[in-house]
């Protein structure tokens, strides 16, 4: 994989738009050759956060953006952002629902979120590509 | 949704995400009279949060009038969304129908 290697995603908040994105990002790990078990944590994560900046960020106000930005920081690290401007409500388990975060903390070597001026969620994963595979 | 003999089978493939939401809720419904239940996502080859929360309104739902569940899943990956979601306890799930079936109609096999 290329150290440097970028993505950038800019949809539409809605919940049509979410595959799309997954499938983007799929691509974009497949290229630079991340192994399978990881490329699939990875997409379950981002999806996790993508999935909840469109059901949560624009409650009650007109749909927004969601943005997606990967990038491999270095040959065992991706580094991922899921941006939106909507309202921040809190992502973490309530009420039966809101499994996300819990399930991007399980898979992220680590999670920081910024509130100002909507939500970022940071995430960074360990990557190996499939050649360092046994 | 499709009776087999006496155990209800509620059936979904592909990518369940935010986006069949409303889908997801419409398939997970039970009749009044479901005692037995089979849920089929053996070709399910993608789920997230979505599914948990529908797939955990259901179970309740099964719990309020004495049904059981049994949740057939195929792939690896979804199989870890919901162990990292701290769900591996909280469902009956296999790898295989024929011992869903098994585990909700002991001697009955389709």
């Amino acid at each position: 994989m290329t150290v440097g290697s970028e993505l950038r995603l800019n949809r539409d908040a809605e919940a049509t738009g979410v595959t799309p994105m997954r499938h983007a990002l799929s691509a974009f790990l497949d290229a630079i050759a991340v192994d399978q078990d990881t490329r699939d944590d990875i997409l379950i994560a981002v999806g996790e956060a993508v999935a909840n900046a469109v059901e949560h960020a624009y409650c009650g106000s007109s749909p927004g953006m969601v943005q997606l930005y990967a990038r491999v920081d270095d040959a065992r690290t991706l580094a991922v952002e899921v941006v939106d401007r909507g309202e921040y409500i809190s992502r973490e388990r309530r009420d039966g629902r809101g499994f996300g975060m819990r399930i991007v903390r399980s898979v992220a070597r680590a999670v920081a979120i910024e509130t100002d001026g909507g939500t970022r969620i940071h995430m960074l994963f360990d990557i190996a590509s499939a050649a360092d595979t046994p | 949704m499709n009776d087999n003999s006496s155990i209800t089978v509620l059936r979904l493939a592909g990518e369940l995400d935010i986006g069949r939401r409303e889908e997801i809720h419409g398939v997970f419904q039970l009749a009044p009279d479901a005692r037995r239940v089979l849920v089929d996502l053996s070709e399910v080859t993608y789920a997230d949060s979505t599914t948990l929360s529908e797939l955990l309104r259901l179970r309740a739902d099964a719990q309020a009038q004495d049904a059981r569940i049994a949740i057939v899943i195929g792939s690896k990956r979804f199989a870890r969304v919901i162990e990292y979601a701290g769900l591996g306890s909280a469902f009956a799930i296999f790898d295989d129908r024929g011992a869903a079936l098994t585990y909700l109609a002991p001697g009955l096999q389709s």
